[in-house]
Parts: C-alpha cells; sequence; structure tokens
C-alpha cells in the first residue's frame, strides 16, 4: 500500500487507530493479510476512509466481531481491514416504542445488557454474542434457536445507515415499526456479507423479556421417532420458541443420551408449565423418554451443537430445506459421510429447516477429496428437496473444490446487477459471496 | 411517452390477442375509463390496453412486446390501492392479474402456500382456514384486496403488530422481471441464498417486475382470541393507554384506535356497538394459548382503567368480535355517509409520539377549517387521519392537500415516516425529501437500475418527479394532476 | 402535498340523473373496492366494468355526459344481475340496485334493440306480465305444447337449437306447466285455525301462480295454522317487480299503482309475500312513486306492510303440532331476500323448529343462482356459470335437497341440478312448513 494512501487514512482516524505490520496478526484469515487495520471512530470517518479506498481502488473488508470472518470464498488480496468495534456506541432506546438504534459495532450482548435495564431485548440469539457485533450479525444474518419464534434479523431490522461503496452515507428504513416509504433497504442489507455497504448504525425491533423461559430435553431411542414428535409438534397448540433436533452426536455433546428432541418455551409461567407437561405427552405418545430441562446456559451452546461434538470439527455446513426434510437429511447425510468412512454430527432448527453439520476432526491428513466428496453429496440431498447448503468452515485446499455458496441460478445475475450498480468498483469485500461476488 | 397512432394500436392489438386471447384485451376508450383510478380518486391516468393474462408465460410475452415497443406497463389486482401505485402514469399497458388468482398448493406440513397474484387476501385464509391455519397479513382491504397487491405495497393490517407485514410471511416469487426474463426470487425454504431479492422485491410497489407466484407461510390458528372495547371519553387518554399497555411487558395482537367522528359513520353504516358518545375507542385483541389468556387480558383492562377508560367491553363470541371488527375495517368507506369525500393519510410516527401527533393533526385541519375521522393502528403507530371535505366547495381541495403536507411533515419532524402501508405511489412521491437525503433517493435510484434499467416497469411511482433528484435518464417534468386542476402548487 | 382523496369530482352541480331518475347514489361511492369480491359477474370474469364498482362508474360517467352508450357500455351494464350482493356489504350504503334500474331505462330508451326484441319485450313486460289473464292463457298453450309431444319433438329434431337468440334457453327453462285445476288461485278468505291473530293477504304473484300455484296454496294453509285470516285479492296483477328490473319503469309504476289499489281494498295488516323479487320490490314502492302527489303516502304505508313469508313467521313460534320431516336440506338465499330486504336468519329459524329436519349450510348461500328475474333468458351464457358454480356447492353438501323461497331460483336450480343428473329436491321453504302441519305435498313444481 502506498504510504501516500496510508498517511491520508491515518489523518482520517488518527494514528493508533491504523495497523500495521505484525499487529496485523488477529486480522489473518486462511493465510492472507490485509495491507493494514482501520478503526474509524465515527459514521463521518467511516466515510472518510472508504472514499480513500474506493478513490485509490482497495479492496475493503469490513470487521465486527471477526466470528465469521473465514465465511465465504477467498477474498481478493490486499486492502483495508475495516474495524468497527470503536462505533459501539447505543444510540437510542425508547422501551414505550418497542425500538433501540445502536452502532454496529456495539457486541450483541452490550446491546442485550442495556436494553435489559428496561425490561426489554432483541429477539435476536446468534452464537458468540460476546464477540460478534450488531453490524456483523446484520451481515450475516446471523440467529440462534429462538429464530423458530422470532424471526432473524431480516424480520428484526427496521432502519439502517450505511457507508456506501463510494463512501456516501445512505439511510435505508426508519425508526418506526411500520414503513414502507421507498424501497426496503434493510432487507437487501442483511445477509449481504458487507458486499454492498458497511453497516454503520441500526435500529431494531424489541420485545418485553419474558416472565419465565424454559428449555426441555427429550431423548429417543431414534432420530427419525424424534422427526414425528417434531411434525405433531409444529401441527398442534403449542408455541414453542426454539425446536431443536440433535443426532446423537450432537445431543452426546449437550448432555442428552441419544437423539434428542430439544424445545424451548417462554411467557408466564403457567403457560410455561403447561406446554412442558403437552410437550411431554406428545413425544412420550412418538416413543420419546423421561424429559428434563435443560440449563440455562445451555441456550447459547445450541446454535453450534453440530460442531461442539467434536474437539475440532474439520467442517461444518449450514442447509436450509423444508422442515418435513429434515429428520431424513440428517439420516441420510450421516449415512453419506458413513460411506466415505467420515464420522458426522447433526444439529438443526427442526421449525425452520435450518440444519448444520459437523464433520470428525479425525480425518486423516485433510484429505481434500474425501471431505469435497461429502460436502458434495451433502449440498446434492439438500438440492434434492429445493433447498441449498453453504459451507461455513472447511480448509481452505476444499474451498477450491467445492464452492462454498450453492448455485443461486437465475437469480444470480440479478445479485450481479445491484452489485454493479452498487459497488461499480467492486472494493467491498471482493469475491467473498454468492455468485462470485 | 409513448403515443400510439391507430394503426399502430390496431396492429398492436392483434398482437396482444394473439398473446392473451380475444376476450381478455381492453383497448376501447370506453372500457379503458374504469382503470383510470384505483381506490383514490382525485388521480386519472389512461391506459392504452388493459389486458387479462392467465399465465406467467402470457405475462412475460407481454413484457417483452411491451420492451420491443417501449411501452410503458403496470400490473394491477383489485385497484383497491390508496396511493395510486397501479396507475398507468405514462400511459401504456395496464396488465391485470384478476384472471390469474388460484390457489396452486397448500403444504400444512411445512406450514406454506402457494398462490397467483390475483387472489383476494381474505380468500387464502378461508381456504387454509378449515385446516386450522389462516395467512396473517390482513389488511382492511382484504375482502376485495389481493396477494400480488399486498406485495407491490407490503401491506400491512391491524395484526402487524404482532406478527408482521406482508414481507415477514414471504418466502419466495416467481417474477416476470421489467426485461421479460421469469426468475424465482427465494423460494419454498426460510433463509435466502445471497441477497434476500424475495426481501427487497416486496413493498417495490410493481417497479422491480410482476410477480406471478407467491409462496407465503400460512399460520395456526391461535387456540384462544379475546377481543375487547376500551372506552374512553378522552381521545388523549386512549393514546396514553396504548403505551401504557405495552409498557407493562405486553404485546397485543392488535391495537386499533377509532374516534368519535369515525364511531358516528361506523354505527350509522352496520350498528356493531360502539358508543356513539365515547370521544374514542380502543380495540385490543389478545391471541395465543388458552392457559393465560385470563391474566393477560386482566394487564390489559388494567393499563386501559388507570389511563382512564370508562368502560370496557369484552367481546363474548365469535359472532360479537366480528362485528367489533367489521366496524373497523369498514371505516373508509362508511366515512361516505357522513362526507361527500375524504382524503387518507397514512402517516407513521412513534408510538409515543401519538398525543403529540393527534393534537397537531387537530390544530392543522381546524385552521383549514376542515373535519377529521382517525382511525388506525395505534400499536405500530400507523395513523388514518381521514380529511373530511366537500369536493363543491370551493377551495376544500387546495385546503385539503395543504393540510395533508403539513401533516406528513409532522410524522417526519418526529422521527416517523411518510407511508405506514399504503405506499408511495403517485401520491406521495414528492414527500420522500421529507424523510430522505438525495443521496439516499440516489441510491435506491441505483438499486431500482438493477432490476428496471429502462424504466418501463411501472415508471413515475416512489422517486420525485422533479429532475432535482439527480435521476439517471431524465424524465420530462409533468405537471402532477392536482397542479393541472388548478388545485395545488409545488411548496 | 397530494393527499389521496377519495369521492369524486363533480363536473357541475345538477343533481345527476338518467332517464330522469336520480342517480346521485352513485357520488356515495368512495371506491373503496370492498363489493367486487362479492360481486358473481366480477369474480367471473375480474374486469371492473363487470363489477358494482364499474357499473356505479360507468352510471356516473353517462350521467355526467363523460361515456356515450357505447354497445360496450350496454353490455356490462346488461351483465348486471341486479342481486345487490353488493349493497349488503357496501360500508358507504350506496344504493346500487336504483342506481342499475336506472341505468337500464336508459338503455331501454336510447338503445331498444332490434324489432324482434322490442317484439319480445312487448309482449313478456307489456302482454303477459301486464294482464293476468292473458299469461293463464299462454301457460295453457305452453302446457298444450309441452303434453302434446311438440317440446319433445322440437327437441329431439335439434329445431330447438336453430331458434334464433335466446329462444333456445326459454325451452330449456321452460317448466313442466300443471294442470289447469293445479292453476286454482287459492279461495278469496281463508279463516284462521285456532286463536286468530292477524288478517293478512297474499301476492300470488305471476309466474308463481301459474307454475307453482301448488305454493301459494301451501301459503295460505300455512299462515291459516298460524292464525291468520288469510285473503287474496281476486284480480290481483303483477307487482311490476319484472319490469323495474327490466327497465320498463313507465309500466312499472302503473302496476305499482294498480297493485296499491288492489290491496288497499283489502283492509290487511299485512301483505306476504312468498317470492324475492316482488317483496323487494314492492317494499321500495315509497320511493318509486315518491313524485307522485297522489299515491307517496299511500305508497310508503303499503311498502310498510309488506312482509316477506319468512319474515312475517318468524316473529313467533310456529305454533304447533309440528309432524317430523326427515330430510337433509340445504338453503339458498334467494338475492331479493337476503340482498333485497336483509333477511337472512329467518328462514333458517323456521328451518330449526321443524322435527327430524337437519340443515348443512350452503357455501355461497346467498350468491344468486344466475335466475336474477329473468336474466337467465337474456344473458344465459353467465347465468349458466353461475348456476354451475351455484350446483357446485350444493352437491358438496350431500343434502337431499335445496330450500329456497323464490320460483325463479327453483326452476333454474332444478335445471342446473338435472344437467348434472343429480337426484335433489328443489322444495320452497313453505312446502317444508307445509309438510309439516301434515298439508298435502302437492306437486306442481315443475318435474
Amino acid at each position: 500500500m502506498p504510504d501516500a494512501l496510508l498517511d491520508k487514512v491515518r489523518a482520517a482516524v488518527g494514528a493508533p487507530n491504523v495497523l500495521t505490520g505484525v499487529e496485523l496478526s488477529p486480522y489473518v484469515v486462511e493465510g492472507r493479510t490485509p495491507e493494514a487495520a482501520v478503526f474509524p471512530g465515527s459514521v463521518d470517518e467511516v466515510a472518510a476512509v472508504i472514499g480513500l479506498a474506493a478513490e485509490a481502488a482497495r479492496p475493503v473488508t469490513p470487521w465486527g466481531g471477526g466470528t465469521a470472518a473465514s465465511v465465504g470464498m477467498p477474498a481478493a488480496p490486499g486492502g483495508f481491514v475495516l474495524g468497527l468495534r470503536r462505533l459501539s456506541r447505543l444510540l437510542e432506546h425508547e422501551p414505550g416504542d418497542l425500538t433501540a438504534s445502536a452502532e454496529a459495532g456495539m457486541t450483541v450482548d452490550a446491546f442485550q445488557t442495556a436494553l435489559r435495564g428496561r425490561g426489554q431485548w432483541v429477539s435476536l440469539d446468534p452464537a458468540d454474542a460476546r464477540l460478534a457485533t450488531l453490524g456483523g450479525v446484520l451481515a450475516t444474518n446471523a440467529s440462534g434457536p429462538r429464530r423458530h419464534l422470532y424471526g432473524t434479523a431480516r424480520d428484526l431490522l427496521i432502519g439502517l445507515t450505511v457507508v456506501t461503496a463510494d463512501g456516501a452515507i445512505v439511510r435505508g428504513g426508519g425508526k418506526v415499526v411500520k414503513n414502507v416509504a421507498g424501497y426496503d433497504l434493510p432487507k437487501l442489507f442483511v445477509g449481504s456479507y458487507g458486499t454492498l455497504g458497511v453497516i454503520v448504525e441500526a435500529t431494531v425491533k424489541l420485545r418485553p423479556l419474558p416472565d419465565h423461559e424454559r428449555l426441555l430435553c427429550i431423548p429417543f431411542d431414534r432420530l427419525k421417532d424424534a422427526g414425528a414428535a417434531v411434525r405433531a409438534l409444529l401441527a398442534g397448540d403449542l408455541i414453542p420458541n426454539a425446536i431443536e433436533l440433535l443426532d446423537a452426536a450432537a445431543g452426546a455433546a449437550l448432555g442428552a443420551e441419544g437423539p434428542a428432541l430439544v424445545v424451548g418455551f417462554d411467557g408466564l409461567r403457567e403457560q410455561v408449565d403447561w406446554q412442558c407437561a403437552e410437550l411431554t405427552r406428545l413425544a412420550a405418545s412418538c416413543g420419546g423418554r423421561e424429559g428434563r430441562p435443560l440449563p440455562d446456559d445451555t441456550w447459547p451452546r445450541l446454535e453450534t451443537a453440530a460442531r461442539a461434538a467434536f474437539p475440532a470439527a474439520t467442517a461444518f455446513m449450514a442447509f436450509s430445506v423444508l422442515p418435513s426434510q429434515v429428520a431424513d437429511l440428517m439420516e441420510q447425510g450421516a449415512g453419506a459421510a458413513r460411506a466415505r468412512g467420515l464420522a458426522s454430527a447433526w444439529a438443526a432448527h427442526a421449525g425452520v429447516g435450518v440444519v448444520r453439520a459437523a464433520l470428525a476432526s479425525d480425518v486423516r491428513p485433510k484429505e481434500p477429496a474425501a471431505l469435497a466428496g461429502v460436502l458434495t453429496d451433502w449440498r446434492d440431498l439438500a438440492r434434492a428437496g429445493g433447498g441449498h447448503g453453504t459451507l461455513e468452515w472447511v480448509p481452505l485446499a476444499v474451498k477450491s473444490q467445492v464452492p462454498v455458496w450453492d448455485d443461486p441460478g437465475a437469480a444470480g445475475r440479478i445479485m450481479e446487477r445491484i452489485k454493479a450498480q452498487l459497488d461499480p468498483r467492486n472494493i467491498l469485500n471482493p469475491g467473498r459471496f454468492v455468485a462470485g461476488i | 411517452m409513448a403515443t400510439l397512432t391507430a394503426s399502430a394500436k390496431r396492429d398492436l392489438r392483434h398482437e396482444l390477442e394473439a398473446i392473451v386471447g380475444p376476450g381478455a384485451v381492453l383497448s376501447d376508450p370506453d372500457e379503458l375509463l374504469v382503470y383510470e383510478s384505483d381506490g383514490l380518486t382525485l388521480f386519472r391516468a389512461l391506459a392504452d390496453f388493459v389486458l387479462f393474462p392467465t399465465s406467467v408465460e402470457h405475462v412475460a410475452a407481454i413484457v417483452k412486446l411491451a420492451n420491443r415497443e417501449k411501452l410503458p406497463f403496470v400490473a394491477r389486482g383489485a385497484g383497491t390501492g390508496l396511493s395510486g401505485g397501479c396507475l398507468p402514469a405514462e400511459g401504456g399497458i395496464v396488465i391485470s392479474l384478476m384472471r390469474m388468482n388460484r390457489v396452486l398448493e397448500v403444504d400444512y406440513d411445512n406450514q406454506i402456500a402457494v398462490v397467483e397474484p390475483g387472489l383476494v387476501n381474505l380468500h387464502l385464509s378461508w381456504k387454509v382456514g378449515p385446516h386450522g391455519y389462516y395467512y396473517a397479513p390482513d389488511p382492511s382491504s382484504q375482502q376485495a384486496c389481493t396477494i400480488g397487491g399486498n406485495i407491490a405495497n407490503n401491506s400491512g393490517g391491524p395484526h402487524t403488530l404482532k406478527y408482521g407485514v406482508t414481507t415477514n410471511h414471504v418466502l419466495g416469487l416467481e417474477v416476470v422481471m421489467p426485461d421479460g426474463e421469469i426468475v424465482w426470487l427465494g423460494g419454498k425454504t426460510r433463509d435466502a441464498n445471497g441477497y434476500d431479492l424475495a426481501g427487497v422485491f416486496v413493498g417495490s410497489e410493481g417497479t422491480f417486475g410482476i410477480a406471478t407466484k407467491i409462496v407465503v407461510r400460512i399460520l395456526k390458528k391461535p387456540q384462544a382470541v379475546k377481543t375487547v372495547l376500551a372506552v374512553f371519553d378522552e381521545i388523549d387518554r386512549a393514546s396514553e393507554a396504548v403505551s401504557a399497555v405495552i409498557g407493562r411487558g405486553l404485546v397485543p395482537a392488535a391495537m386499533e384506535m377509532i374516534d368519535h367522528l369515525t364511531i358516528q359513520a361506523v354505527e350509522d353504516a352496520f350498528g356493531c356497538g360502539y358508543p356513539r358518545d365515547a370521544d374514542a375507542a380502543l380495540l385490543i385483541e389478545l391471541d395465543g394459548l388458552t392457559v393465560g389468556m385470563e391474566p393477560q387480558a386482566e394487564r390489559i383492562v388494567a393499563a386501559c382503567r388507570e389511563a382512564g377508560a370508562r368502560e370496557i367491553r369484552t367481546a363474548k363470541n365469535e359472532a360479537e368480535r366480528l362485528l367489533l371488527w367489521k366496524g373497523r375495517k369498514s371505516a373508509f368507506g362508511a366515512y361516505g355517509r357522513i362526507s361527500p369525500a375524504y382524503m387518507v393519510m397514512d402517516g407513521v410516527i412513534p408510538r409515543t409520539k401519538l398525543p403529540y401527533v393527534l393534537h397537531r393533526v387537530n390544530e392543522i385541519v381546524a385552521a383549514a377549517g376542515l373535519r377529521v375521522g382517525n382511525v388506525f393502528h395505534a400499536g405500530d403507530g400507523n395513523l388514518h387521519p381521514n380529511l373530511l371535505y366537500d369536493p363543491r366547495k370551493p377551495g376544500d381541495e387546495a385546503r385539503v392537500v395543504a393540510a395533508g403536507a403539513e401533516i406528513m411533515k409532522v410524522c417526519a419532524e418526529v422521527g416517523g415516516s411518510i407511508s405506514g402501508e399504503h405506499g408511495i405511489g403517485l401520491e406521495k412521491s414528492d414527500f420522500m425529501p421529507f424523510i430522505f437525503s438525495a443521496a439516499d433517493l440516489a441510491f435506491m435510484h441505483r438499486l431500482k437500475g438493477a432490476f428496471n434499467p429502462t424504466g418501463l416497469c411501472n415508471p413515475g411511482k416512489i422517486f420525485p418527479t422533479k429532475k432535482s433528484c439527480g435521476e439517471a435518464g431524465a424524465v420530462a417534468y409533468r405537471p402532477h394532476p392536482i397542479e393541472e386542476k388548478g388545485l395545488a402548487q409545488r411548496f | 402535498m397530494h393527499a389521496s382523496s377519495h369521492g369524486t369530482l363533480p363536473t357541475s352541480s345538477e343533481p345527476l340523473t338518467l332517464h330522469g331518475l336520480s342517480v346521485e347514489g352513485v357520488n356515495q361511492c368512495v371506491h373503496c373496492g370492498l363489493c367486487l369480491a362479492y360481486c358473481p359477474t366480477f369474480s367471473e370474469l375480474g374486469t371492473e366494468m363487470d363489477s358494482p364498482r364499474g357499473r356505479i362508474f360507468l352510471v356516473k360517467s353517462l350521467a355526467e355526459g363523460r361515456m356515450t352508450m357505447s354497445d360496450s357500455t350496454v353490455r356490462h351494464l346488461s351483465l348486471c344481475l341486479d342481486c345487490r350482493a353488493c349493497e349488503t356489504v357496501c360500508p358507504a350504503g350506496v344504493p346500487y340496485g336504483r342506481l342499475i334500474e336506472a341505468a337500464k331505462a336508459e338503455i331501454e330508451r336510447r338503445r331498444p334493440g332490434g324489432p324482434i326484441r322490442r317484439i319480445f319485450r312487448w309482449l313478456n313486460f307489456g302482454l303477459l306480465l301486464g294482464h293476468p289473464r292473458l299469461l293463464a292463457l299462454a301457460a295453457s298453450g305452453a302446457r298444450l305444447y309441452q303434453t302434446s309431444g311438440l317440446q319433445a319433438l322440437a327437441r329431439r329434431s335439434g329445431l330447438i337449437r336453430r331458434l334464433p337468440g335466446t329462444l333456445p334457453a326459454w325451452d330449456a327453462l321452460l317448466p313442466t306447466v300443471p294442470a289447469k285445476a293445479e292453476r286454482a288461485a287459492p279461495p278469496r278468505l281463508t279463516p284462521a285455525e285456532g286463536p286468530r291473530r292477524a288478517r293478512v293477504a297474499l301476492l300470488t304473484g305471476c309466474v308463481q301462480s301459474v307454475i307453482f300455484g301448488a305454493h301459494n296454496r301451501a301459503t295460505v294453509r300455512v299462515l291459516a295454522k298460524n292464525g291468520c285470516d288469510v285473503v287474496v285479492p281476486e284480480g290481483q296483477g303483477c307487482c311490476g317487480a319484472l319490469n323495474a328490473h327490466g327497465g320498463d319503469h313507465a309500466r312499472a309504476l302503473a302496476m305499482a299503482r294498480s297493485t296499491i289499489d288492489t290491496f288497499e281494498a283489502a283492509g290487511v295488516e299485512a301483505v306476504i309475500v312468498n317470492t324475492s323479487g316482488c317483496g323487494a320490490h314492492m317494499k321500495a314502492y315509497g320511493h318509486l312513486l315518491a313524485d307522485d302527489p297522489a299515491y307517496a303516502e299511500r305508497a310508503k304505508r303499503f311498502a310498510a306492510s309488506v312482509k316477506d313469508l319468512a319474515e312475517f313467521l318468524a316473529r313467533e313460534p310456529l305454533r304447533g303440532p309440528l309432524s317430523p320431516v326427515p330430510l337433509t336440506c340445504t338453503y339458498h338465499d334467494p338475492c331479493h331476500v337476503v340482498h333485497g330486504q336483509k333477511i337472512k336468519s329467518e328462514p333458517r329459524q323456521l328451518l330449526a323448529q321443524i322435527p327430524g329436519l337437519r340443515l348443512v349450510e350452503l357455501a355461497e348461500s346467498d350468491w344468486c343462482c344466475g335466475s336474477a328475474g329473468i336474466y337467465n333468458l337474456t344473458q344465459p351464457e353467465m347465468a349458466t356459470r353461475l348456476l354451475h358454480r351455484k350446483v357446485g356447492h350444493v352437491l358438496a353438501t350431500k343434502a337431499e335437497a335445496v330450500v329456497t323461497a323464490n320460483p325463479g331460483c327453483i326452476l333454474q336450480i332444478q335445471t342446473g341440478l338435472g344437467a348434472h343428473d343429480a337426484k335433489i329436491d328443489v322444495l320452497h321453504l313453505v312446502e317444508i312448513l307445509d309438510r309439516a302441519y301434515g298439508g298435502p305435498g302437492d306437486g306442481g313444481n315443475g318435474r
């Protein structure tokens, strides 16, 4: 990177907020080192830095807590890491309106703590909430088990401020829960992995904290029976906030014996009690054994239940399929892995059809071919039902054999056009996303 | 703007008939006249053709032909929209989706349905009702409006407080793009692969293409429902009650406010049991498990009493509940009984600003010498002040237009928005600068360029028509219909 | 600021009229569109001009001189069933029925059609409906046509299909005309059985008395069982409903006056009607004759005394004893009872009192069957589409019988069920009541 450019960046954000050389080690991803890591302290500073990057046609990698840094296709080399951690203030919390605004670099935990003080929360429960930032969660559409009842970031984000690829500051949505003025920019940015703009502020819908909450674990002899229980649960009157299906490996990691159905309820105590009793009856009629409540600290472990089954999983993948296909995918996927001599663990948000799988860590010298084979088999299984699969983590060598992202079909061309319109110089996370964007 | 010669029109008519069939093309001026407006009769625009396709292939062929001839085109559902969104502002083709109105598939296990755009919103709930399911987004016009129209405007309704708006219930769309290509955005599974194109399409007011199949979520009907009418002697108390309910940690399924004037109209029309002497009434609905319904209802009643409700009535059965809702849902039409004409606003404000904004609205309306009826989604701050006037009284219309602008400004001032659910369309495009900067509008315009580069798909909507917003591809300035009538001026 | 406006821009301050009749009601329409999904023709066609909102727009445009009476305008207005389902849902209270009748009157004035059509209209509206004795004569002729085997021959040979215009539809719908004895009017006075509670008159109707004389006799019996002295005035004519709905306004006025004269003389507290169109139309006599100083007040009083049979009987529990009528049936609401008079629960209340009777609700029970007066003769294609829709719903109930309260509906639904080879009876409400009272379950329903 030319010194002249670095100097300008230092001038924009202050020299102590620009890291180079050995200080960059936390920002090395898959062996690639950025040229600098820049930490602006305000929205205007973010805009200034991006403006400079745009002028110099340098790629920019927005960085929140870094928890999803290695997700995606290998980004183009060079350029800046743009860290948002200094933009971490709570901007507004209006309990009577059930809305709050915060800067994108605030961690999810810090945000929730601030809201809890007024008896409210944003109904998002992604993994690594201590590290993950609001902006990062929005950009990756990260979510957790309670998405079953409360939806994901796309359902909770009502307004945002972004810095666009040419350094302009743009606002979309607003501060009110119903708003159809203009295009739905919040939807555009959620899950866009920073390729269309850098999120700097966000406004979300809130909910009152529930009176009570409980997580019930019901072990089964067979996964397929647990799947039947899920189907019965979905067709009934109960209102769970989470429905998790775990195979034996994932279940064991959480302390269950064998495949397990883990269901969460919240609300008034009497509502939670009643629903737990109903669930136990319903599950028993499908072959479920005695249920027991799980400790509260199980909640944050549910999102990563599959990979937690192994000390250091070799690869993990996420699938989006129809709820009715979940149990079959889990069983057939495990079978496909076994056929290649590999062990796997499976866990799903069964009510929304989101399935995660991890491959065991004892794969001999990371044989890319075997890995690639299994992952491709898994993706094919998901696609057969009209779904898709994303590689959330694999060794770099495998990424060149199995695309990280599934094929978007004709819609990919529209995505390319959007990218071309909004980031014509292709400086924001170039090459990282779906369709080679 | 396309001007077709008589012979060009004749030739095109033949070609269009070859695509959709002879009974599906209107080009006779007498038959085009009824299509000049949607639910808003103030704005009128004549199409050159109105077509009735019955398949996605028809729609694609029509769009391709429109591209070839450089004719603008716009999709239309039931025409109940309130912002002029389906008007052929620059002539061209209106594509009516009313003959594509089937439920194609219902998958109860996965709680989704695939429907055609011309399906009436309520008919979907009727279809899945016997199985114990319903479609949650329930605009007041749901007896007539279509799913396709709901997609265009990201329609809400009273129950969006708890259940969200249309976009929270759409998983995927088959779309005919503005260039005629048929593409699926999203699908049947929950998470998008790549950008959330379905999410971006919903609410794009027909400027990104035409949806020809829609995958929606259906929900299990709640075990129990409790509907309560809280009566207030002062509308301020009712506004405070709204915040008080939320403050007690409750999110009802719906919270609707009806004011004194509206109660008179509604009682004249249907006799729903609203007390005629109330200054305001709050219709509050709770739904969920039977267990716990009573304590939650008690909390709501307590909150309302604390805020000063003089009376609280509970609907004793489904028939009573439906009657209470009938009043709310027919309120707009019922104004026809107490005023020859009215203009409905659609502003959104933070809930806590409700008392202040209602006061300002009253001030503005009184200063203009008009009356206002308020009926709206108090729970999410989505206001519908209805300004009552007499079109035969000279100057009334101009005064209403001016008052409306001031009300929109107040909404913007308090951190709200200029449209909660009716869309920007034609009617509010010039107010976009109240809430969006030039940079914001330019960004949205570039997004539009990715979908609709030629600008032929529903032109003249959403964006201000003045050139100052920096649109690429200059659109010649055309005075608004109200201006042409000498009834309003640009500020 | 451009706010949304409802209500329409008037082009002048003159009141709007068509054919001299006020159509100011168009200005009540706020264009909300709630009527669209309840309009049978819109549901079938999807075109705005075939919806109530669209038709109101056409009427308004005609009245304002913005449109001319073109072919397409005539077609769309004529396709209206005048079922008034839209009025039931309209929140603004637009008096749609009056608007469309004014429009049809104007159509007749400006576009009377060719000579054959004019002759037909004169034959029906002028001659037959206006003169009960001629109608009876025509009925005898029709009976001869049927019993002599001529009709069967005409059908077999295909001659019917070659007839011009809508004549084939006429033949298809022609019910079996009962024998002359069957067509006799009920006695002029039938005293109440048991304690007397009212003195009422019965409108015997035109088509009703010719084809369904049995229903009139059953009505008299049922009313008598429920404590009514029943007067059947002699020399009563047609009430004029078909004329008014068909745009024959002048004759409709004359028939109204004549009907009022006849029934006033009877000195009764209620005029009972067992057909739907007549009931609705006579209840509107006050409006029809509002501009006639000699009749205005009398018409209002008369209109207030008109009662639909179900409306009248449902005021008190039916007098016993009632014998069981073991039947699974479903109820079709005739348009001009349910929409024209807002009577929906009363027929069901009556049926609920009949022991052994099981009622299954009919989907779209208040949707027009396509009979709509003589609509099935003038617009056979749409009438058939709506009939198929109705029959589909009837078959879905798996009922043994369809019960309704209008001769036109009975004939129409019978035709539809026949086309499906369905062995389902179509009965008048009063036939069920009559059976419960042990009275003769006369035939005479045209099957």
